[in-house]
Formats: structure tokens, C-alpha cells, sequence
């Protein structure tokens, strides 16, 4: 990675943050920050990288900033300015401890961006865009739209933000539960769109499932003490480390059981079992932390059994009895159902699916066939493959279902 | 500070079976939001609605034909039923407000603007 690069990846967030509480212009911040990222790419190569990359962005940022706000003032225009907290205003010099505010400005930017007036999906967009410096073109490739469709709808973000006066602020300690557990999904929407994405040719993103990670952990950094945020780490870093067992050398699906394990990233499982021991999950938690607890606990008795015949299933239907006591979603109930067949036979799997229904997608028929072959019973398992396969988008998916498909049509009786 | 106006929706006929002590407590309600609205910023207007079935509504075709009919121009199950005016400092202020209203409420907080001469 060039210095820019870095600088870039590991202080975009930051340095958007102090420009907009002195600012407080969403539209002319990004602009003029992307301003300086261009001038630097055309200067450092040859002048050579600056002893403080940031620092030197700011600056050069704050000086477009500064023209164009000249400029404006020619032209008579007022632009609305992000509600920012007041004690904040009139203070006419960026602060000269950088330290604790700064912290403090990325939090604000954080939970502007998750801020619950927003569409969920253009919130894990924007996150990713002014927390984590990612690209319009990249953000729309994650999440596969077009990037005039992406670059849309964070114009339509920002304008909300501006319009409804969204505050850049920290809000106070009761709202700020609900907020956090906003931001535990808009991270979580982004990193299950790159761990498991419903449509498209590649099976995996893992660059997004990467960025989504990386968003988990820096807002853990800025609120340390919120539970829900330490499970959700927990959680995505055990279902990241699987990452590069996923998929084979030919673009195609394997499943968990056939997943080669010396692929899985051992550290990352490490690292995950230290979260949940974290003394912050001890005691009562709300139903998101909670949720993400068992979840996080589920997926490390998958990470740490040594080989797929020793996983601890009963382990795993105990987890999904109790979260679908919190949060009794389809696809839970689906992934119980999956774990109640591994555990006591096929039919204990289809009985617990009946009754569950996930509208326009595949995933129940998909886990119905498989079950139904498992129990020999063949021309229903061809049925429910045939549906599964008309209701999946996703083409590395698709193919999977149709090799099985057409792997038990042999012992049709 | 910036401009809102709440639009207060609910189901037509909800009053009517609401039992005297619900009735009072909306009452009550409305006084807590008045009072946190002039705490925290100003009340600029505010108006309760005659019920949707009284409304008239007017149309113009491209040669200024007027055509008048009776009801509202939007059929639905909600109605609006009342508006406040406010100016408040951000919207997290506007939906701390917003949950002191009736719970029977569904309200939509929108922006105002300001129309610049041309």
C-alpha cells in the first residue's frame, strides 16, 4: 500500500469528521477532501509523501473548503449547514488537542450516518462512504448496483441529512441504546451483503465483508462499553475467518462440512473467543446483544470443531432454541432446522421447517431438498430443488443446486 | 433551527369509542408536546382538522376550468387530522417531541423551506 493508500484507508473517517464540525458543509467536505486526495496522488509520487500524510490532506481540504465558501459569499448563496451541537459553534479555530475530539467527531459521524431517519440500506452505504473513505465505484460494486444508482442514492442520503437536519451530535445516554443498535445492523447489513449476498456471480465479497468488519471494530473503539457491539465483532469475525474455505479454486460453493478447516483463519477465531468472554457480555442483556451473543456462540462451535463429524449439534439447536426465544426470524428457524437434522435425522429438520416461510427466496426450499434427499425421499427433494432453483439469483448458488439436483436424480425409485 | 411541520394522522373514527380516561390522556399529551416544543424551541402554528368527509377539494384542468368535488384529494385509511408548526434545532429534538403525541398518532415530521424571491 503507497502512503496515500493508507492514509486514505486509515484516516479517511477521521479527517471527515473534523472537517464537518468546523464546517459543517456535507455537500463541500467529501469534494474537497477528494480534492486534496487527487492533488496528492499527482504530487507525492514525485515530491515525495509528506512526514504527516493526514495532516497535509486536512490542510489541503480546508483551503478548498475555505475557497469555495469564498466563492459562495460572491455569489449571495447560503447553503444549509449540518446541525451541529452548540457548544461547538462560534468557536472559530480547529481545537488544538486532537485527542479525546477527535474521537468524539468520528462518533458523531458514525451515528449520523446510522441515524434511524435514514433508509437502512443508504445508512450501510454512507457508513462505508464518509466513515471508511470507500469509493462510490466500490460501494456499488459491494452491493451490486450501478454507480450513478449508489452515487444516487448518497446524494438522496445527504440531502436528508441536510434538509431534516439530522444532527452531526452525540445524543444523549437514554437514545443512545436504540442508535447503537443501529449501527450493530447497518454494519452487519453491510457485512452479511459481502458475506452472503442474495444475487450476482461471485458467491463471496469478501473486500465488503472486510470494510464491514473494520466498521465494527472502529465503532466498538468509540463506544467501548456497549455490549452489542462486542458480540457483533465477535460474530463477524468468526464468519469472516471462513472466508477463504468458501469457495474453490473453480469459483464453486462448499459447504460448511466439506469446508477445508486449515483455510479458516485460526487467529480470527481466537480473537473472537476473547469478545465473548469480554466482561462487558457478562450479566443482563438486551435482546440485540443477546442475539448476537448466541449467534457469535453458534458459529464458534462450527470454528472450533476439529472436524465436521464432531461438531457439537445439540450445542447448536440449544443456541437457536434460545434465540428464537429473542428474535424468531425465518431464517433462524431455518438455520435451527438445519442444526435439529444434523443432530436427530433428517425428518426431526423437515418437521421443524414446516410453517416457515421466507417470501421470494430460496434458502427454505434449498435446506428442504437437501433434507428430503437426505430421507430418500427423491422425487419430492427434485420438487423442491426445481423451486429453490427458480428463486435463486445468485449464479455460483444456482449451479450448486443444480449439480445436487441432478447428483440424486440417479437414485430416483 | 430549522422549520418542521408535523402532520398528525390517525384513523377517523378512533375518538368515538375511546373511553373518557384515553380521551383525557390525549389531552394531556398534546400539553406535554406544547410545553416541550416551547422549551426547546417555538411553536409557530398549529390547527385540529374537521374529519376528511368535510373537505372539499379543487382541481384546475390546463384552461383554467375549475372542477370542485367533495372529500379529500388523497383516500386514506389514515386521515390528517391536525398540524403543528415548529421550529426546533435538529431532528433528534423534533422526534423526542414526537413521542410525547398520541400513541393512536401516526405523524410525519417534514422540512419547511424558505421560497427566495425570484
Amino acid at each position: 500500500m503507497t502512503p496515500l493508500e493508507r492514509v486514505v484507508r486509515e484516516e479517511w473517517g477521521r479527517l471527515t469528521a473534523l472537517l464537518l464540525a468546523r464546517y459543517r458543509r456535507l455537500d463541500l467536505v467529501e469534494d474537497a477532501l477528494g480534492d486534496a486526495v487527487t492533488a496528492a496522488a499527482a504530487r507525492w509520487p514525485t515530491a515525495g509523501s509528506p512526514d504527516d500524510p493526514a495532516a497535509w490532506l486536512l490542510t489541503t481540504a480546508r483551503r478548498r473548503i475555505i475557497d469555495r465558501l469564498r466563492a459562495e459569499q460572491v455569489a449571495a448563496r447560503r447553503a444549509p449547514l449540518l446541525a451541529v451541537e452548540t457548544e461547538r459553534r462560534g468557536d472559530g479555530t480547529v481545537r488544538a488537542d486532537p485527542g479525546g475530539l477527535v474521537e468524539d467527531d468520528r462518533l458523531r459521524l458514525v451515528l449520523m450516518c446510522a441515524h434511524p431517519a435514514l433508509a437502512p440500506d443508504a445508512a450501510s452505504a454512507l457508513a462505508l462512504r464518509l466513515v471508511l473513505g470507500v469509493s462510490t465505484h466500490d460501494i456499488a460494486r459491494l452491493f451490486l448496483v450501478t454507480e450513478s444508482t449508489m452515487a444516487a442514492r448518497l446524494t438522496r442520503a445527504k440531502k436528508k441529512i441536510v434538509a431534516a437536519a439530522i444532527p452531526f451530535a452525540v445524543p444523549g445516554a437514554d437514545a443512545l441504546p436504540a442508535r447503537v443498535d443501529i449501527i450493530a445492523r447497518t454494519a452487519y447489513l453491510a457485512f452479511t451483503a459481502g458475506y452472503a449476498p442474495g444475487s450476482g456471480p461471485d458467491l463471496l465479497r469478501t473486500e465488503l465483508a472486510g470494510e464491514a468488519v473494520r466498521l465494527v471494530r472502529l465503532v466498538r473503539g468509540l463506544l467501548p462499553d456497549q455490549p452489542a457491539l462486542t458480540a457483533l465483532l465477535a460474530l463477524v469475525l468468526v464468519q469472516h475467518s471462513r472466508r477463504d474455505a468458501r469457495v474453490d479454486g473453480s469459483g464453486r460453493l462448499v459447504l460448511l462440512r466439506d469446508q477445508d478447516r486449515t483455510r479458516w483463519h485460526a487467529d480470527e477465531v481466537d480473537e473472537a473467543l476473547v469478545l465473548l468472554n469480554d466482561p462487558a457480555l457478562t450479566g443482563r442483556l438486551d435482546a440485540a446483544a443477546e442475539s448476537y451473543v448466541l449467534q457469535a456462540r453458534i458459529a464458534l462451535e462450527h470454528a472450533m470443531a476439529p472436524s465436521p463429524e464432531e461438531t457439537r449439534w445439540d450445542r447448536i439447536v440449544a443456541c437457536y432454541d434460545l434465540l428464537l426465544g429473542i428474535d424468531p426470524s425465518p431464517g433462524a428457524r431455518v438455520a435451527r432446522a438445519v442444526a435439529l437434522a444434523e443432530a436427530h435425522g433428517p425428518e426431526a429438520g423437515l418437521d421443524a421447517l414446516s410453517g416457515v416461510e421466507m417470501p421470494g427466496s430460496h434458502r427454505i426450499d434449498a435446506v428442504a431438498a437437501e433434507l428430503l434427499a437426505r430421507a430418500g425421499r427423491v422425487s419430492e427433494a427434485m420438487a423442491a430443488y426445481d423451486r429453490a432453483i427458480s428463486l435463486c439469483h445468485n449464479e455460483v448458488e444456482r449451479t450448486h443446486l443444480e449439480r445436487r439436483r441432478a447428483s440424486i436424480r440417479g437414485s430416483e425409485a | 433551527m430549522t422549520g418542521y411541520v408535523y402532520f398528525l394522522a390517525y384513523e377517523p373514527t378512533y375518538w368515538d369509542d375511546l373511553p373518557i380516561e384515553d380521551q383525557k390522556r390525549i389531552y394531556a399529551d398534546h400539553e406535554a408536546f406544547h410545553a416541550f416544543i416551547r422549551d426547546r424551541g417555538t411553536l409557530v402554528a398549529s390547527a385540529a382538522l374537521a374529519d376528511a368527509d368535510v373537505a372539499t377539494t379543487v382541481r384546475q384542468d390546463g384552461r383554467r376550468q375549475v372542477t370542485v368535488t367533495d372529500g379529500p384529494f388523497a383516500e386514506t385509511t389514515e386521515m390528517i387530522g391536525g398540524y403543528y408548526e415548529v421550529e426546533l434545532p435538529d431532528l433528534d429534538t423534533a422526534l423526542e417531541g414526537a413521542a410525547l403525541l398520541p400513541r393512536q398518532y401516526t405523524v410525519e415530521i417534514r422540512p419547511t423551506i424558505a421560497i427566495d424571491p425570484l
